[in-house]
């Protein structure tokens, strides 16, 4: 039998006031470059134009731009994708989205005309063409938002359900913690907001509440066991037991998030690196923002049942019997 | 449940499935040499989204940049059934048009290649109104007062901005010294404007124009069309226009020498009749006039039309056409009955066919625009298919890999598990009709890791169990029984997001979002189901084989 990891017995939370140091300066680290400079959103966002164009030959960027300016369209931005034949062409800064509304895809027209007069008919194909409107990029943005939130809450009103209220605060906490690294993560890496994107975000929140929910559900099963051990050392008791779990998954989830970096394609890349960190991010939240904010709630709100002992679970001086009954509720 | 039972259930899955994603035969349209044609043709039924299969995406709104429209929503489901009508006339397999929110009309045409041609179509308001010329020199009249509302308002708006043309608002694009003489570079600045024979004075706006042939006709420079066009726009010169009259711009240009012209008329802003009583229209050539469509009216708009033309007998009559006037006004001879032409004025037979099609289909009731186009090329799809099935096969792999390297003989239950969650998750996209988008596909490779998590939590708890000196029958009872609240829970928290995502998520999300549910029912089924069915095969099938357990 092949074992990782097995009969650990290491003290993960121990080390919680490092772990939320290093995660909050890497939060503040994104927010700060956010408040300096605004998050790339892609033109579903904002909206604009986008071009994505295959030439024959390799072309000269320059020259692409400059067919652009000569045509008025000013500030594109021009990226190579994939391939050095493969191209992006942006345009989305406010005056052109303003022009563009009156007909949206009159820019992508221009930008087709004046690429074709450029390279020859054939020396230039446009492979996808993407024209929004600023009314759809609000609407998908609060969409976004909505989406994030009422998940939250459903998430909240669910574990409420199946554990207790305690357990799913802790679990949406870690959760918006991991909103917060992931958008700092986005900043950083400069990776374009895009909805897929905004879908890999929530596969992240939903992967990582999994992992939190695995973890409590050792939590829940370890309190009604009623051992003689304060709650942090359940806590890490649990985290513990399910290690060997935790590695397996982290791999063959990370195994498929590689083949979809790897393989899948420019399109699908931004959403594939979101899913990478996703992993870090989740499997670090359950761990130390899930654990030392239950602890953390634990000691602030102890419940009603044995609250003498609970109030002290933080101390691990005082070794108290939880009935089965206080943890289910 | 019996063993047998449940074997029998696995099985029944199975043969669902093949059934689910069977090629099968359909009759659809298929673009043939050009040309669509109903065709049978056999695939698998599994719908693709438009970024894997290449086609236009279009969501079009009520234009009020033209004037408030009071009821909304009643005109976007009347412009519904005019925009499904074009769609149906203009030939597109399986094209989807439907209403998306109070103000909204989605278009999805698969396996477009024309799609400026598509989005002209399906945008054109194809507002057909007869308006007489006015008689009564009100623009001249009012020139002074133009000139004055421009005065006061100190208009220094020379170089031109996105109007309210379409033709201009590429002109804004175009670069100021690029301009060249295709005809969308009416490009303006006024310093270039040099006066070409006044009508009414040195006034800003009426140095502009020239008096042409008939009542109510103005010529315009090609070069001051912009700029024309903006000052009318604004509100202070709206505010003296003649009232009761409307300005509209000809839809071509004519040469003058060696200067290029648009004409500009007033006309009275009552139609005499409007498109809404046509029944037919069909492209011609004329050898006189060029390419034109002839339309024929119902019994009750030839009967207006006879009347109202008879009361205007000798005057100019303009047909126009989403505001612009199509050709120049013939001059009403007598009454006009049931048929009549209009002119395309130099564009090609293609032109003609369109605009034949959109008057048959009906005019729009109020204008639209285009808020949001998808258009993705049909290679590019396939090469996205390519890509995300690549992907796919290596993660599986992958995986295959790290759970027979780790759990052996569980891991090898859990693999053929795994190969019918992928069995079971396609058959189910088909079996509901869930259209598979990148992202879907995306979230789909990416399941397939997340997938063996049920396994994995349920294996670990056996070597748990086992570790405690429990035999193997009861080590592989008790590790399914403890794992299932954890799997239930977290798959149950999982799937309340994706329905969030479905509810909230557009196009390719919302595809995400079918997949993943699909995928968690799947792996629930599979994991917890089917595994355990192999292990009670096994458990059966050998005496011995119950000391030991590789995992």
């Amino acid at each position: 039998m092949l074992r990782i990891l097995h009969d650990t017995n290491y003290d993960f939370i121990r080390w919680w006031k490092v772990m939320a140091a290093i995660t909050v300066a890497f939060i503040l680290l994104g927010l700060g470059s956010l408040a300096v400079k605004p998050p790339n959103y892609s033109i579903e966002f904002t909206g604009g134009t986008l071009m994505q164009l295959t030439f024959t030959q390799p072309p000269d960027v320059g020259e692409i731009r400059s067919a652009l300016d000569d045509a008025g369209i000013h500030g594109a931005e021009i990226q190579q994708f994939g391939t050095n034949r493969d191209f992006t062409v942006r345009a989305q800064d406010p005056k052109q989205v303003a022009a563009q509304a009156s007909g949206a895809s009159n820019i992508a027209n221009v930008i087709e005309g004046v690429l074709k007069k450029k390279f020859g008919e054939d020396g230039v194909k446009v492979g996808r063409r993407e024209a929004v409107g600023p009314r759809v990029g609000q609407e998908l943005k609060r969409g976004a938002i909505i989406a994030i939130l009422l998940s939250f809450l459903i998430t909240l009103v669910y574990l409420s359900i199946r554990f207790e209220w305690r357990f799913a605060a802790a679990a949406v906490i870690a959760t918006s913690h991991d909103v917060f690294t992931t958008i700092a993560f986005l900043k950083l890496m400069h990776l374009e907001i895009s909805l897929t994107v905004v879908a890999g975000l929530l596969t992240v929140l939903g992967y990582s509440l999994n992992d939190t929910i695995i973890i409590f559900d050792r939590v829940r099963e370890n309190l009604r066991k009623g051992r003689k051990e304060t709650l942090y050392e359940t806590l890490n008791r649990s985290i513990n037991e399910t290690l060997p779990r935790s590695v397996l998954t982290h791999a063959t989830t990370f195994a498929a998030t590689l083949a979809l970096l790897l393989f899948a394609g420019e399109v699908i890349r931004p959403f594939a690196w979101v899913m990478a960190f996703g992993i870090v991010t989740g499997t670090f939240s359950s761990m130390y923002v899930a654990a030392p904010v239950l602890l953390w709630i634990e000691r602030k709100w102890p419940r009603k049942t044995g609250a003498r002992q609970s109030s002290s679970t933080a101390t691990p001086t005082s070794r108290t019997r939880r009935s089965p009954a206080t943890a289910t509720r | 449940m019996s063993l047998k039972w449940r074997i029998a259930i696995i099985f029944g899955l199975i043969a669902a499935s093949f059934w689910a994603l069977f090629p099968r035969t359909a009759v659809e349209r298929v673009k043939r040499n050009g040309e669509f044609v109903y065709d049978t043709v056999r695939r698998v039924p599994l719908k693709l989204g438009l970024d894997l299969q290449g086609g236009m995406h279009l969501a079009l709104t009520v234009d009020e940049s033209k004037g408030a429209v009071p009821d909304k929503e009643k005109a976007i489901d009347n412009a519904l059934k005019v925009v499904r009508n074009r769609i149906d006339e203009f030939g597109v397999a399986e094209p989807l048009v439907q209403k998306a929110g109070n103000d909204r009309i989605i278009v999805e045409l698969p396996g477009i290649d024309d799609p400026i041609r598509a989005q002209d179509v399906v945008q054109k308001s194809a507002f057909l109104e007869f308006q007489i010329t006015d008689e009564t020199q009100a623009l001249e009249k009012a020139l002074p007062r133009i000139d004055a509302a421009l005065k006061d308002a100190k208009v220094t708006v020379a170089t031109a901005t996105p109007a309210a043309t379409a033709d201009t608002n590429k002109a804004g694009l175009q670069s100021l010294f690029t301009a060249d003489t295709s005809k969308k570079a009416d490009s303006t600045k006024k310093d270039s404007t040099a006066a070409t024979g006044t009508v009414g004075g040195p006034g800003a706006f009426s140095k502009l124009l020239q008096q042409g042939q008939m009542p109510g006709e103005y010529y315009v420079a090609q070069t001051d069309v912009g700029t024309v066009t903006q000052y009318l726009a604004l509100p202070q010169v709206a505010a003296v226009l003649p009232p009761g009259k409307v300005v509209r711009w000809s839809s071509d240009t004519v040469s003058l020498g060696n200067r290029v012209y648009r004409r500009l008329y007033v006309l009275d802003a009552k139609p005499i009749i409007t498109g809404e009583y046509l029944t037919d229209a069909k492209p011609n050539t004329s050898p006189t006039e060029g390419n034109i469509v002839e339309f024929t009216m119902n019994n009750e708009g030839a009967r207006r039309f006879r009347a109202e033309t008879g009361r205007h007998v000798k005057d100019f009559m303009a047909i126009v056409l989403d505001q612009r006037v199509m050709g120049q006004p013939p001059v009403i001879q007598n009454a006009i009955g049931a048929r009549g032409q209009i002119t395309m004025g130099g564009k090609d037979l293609q032109a003609a066919q369109d605009l034949a099609l959109v008057l048959r289909a009906g005019s729009l009731p109020v204008p639209l625009k285009v808020e949001d186009l998808t258009q993705i090329g049909a290679s590019l799809g396939k090469d996205s298919i390519h890509a995300g099935i690549t992907a796919g096969i290596i993660a599986v792999v992958l995986v295959v890999v790290i759970m027979l390297g780790y759990y052996r003989f569980s891991g090898a239950l859990a693999v053929a598990a795994l190969a019918l969650y992928i069995l079971y998750t396609l058959a189910a996209l088909a079996g509901f009709g869930a259209v598979l988008t990148l992202p879907g596909l995306a979230g789909f490779v990416l399941s397939i890791g997340i997938a063996v998590d049920a396994n994995v939590l349920i294996f670990e708890r056996i070597r748990e169990e086992l570790a405690h000196g429990k035999t193997v029958r009861t080590a592989i009872d008790e590790g399914f029984r403890h794992a299932m609240s954890a799997i239930v829970d977290s798959n149950v928290s999982t799937a309340l997001t994706a329905a969030v995502l479905y509810q909230y998520g557009t196009g390719p999300v919302r595809g995400f979002a079918v997949t993943l549910l699909a995928g968690i029912a799947a792996s629930m089924i599979t994991a917890i189901f089917v595994v355990r069915t192999f292990y009670m095969i096994w458990l059966n099938r050998s005496r011995e084989a119950q000391t030991s357990l590789s995992i």
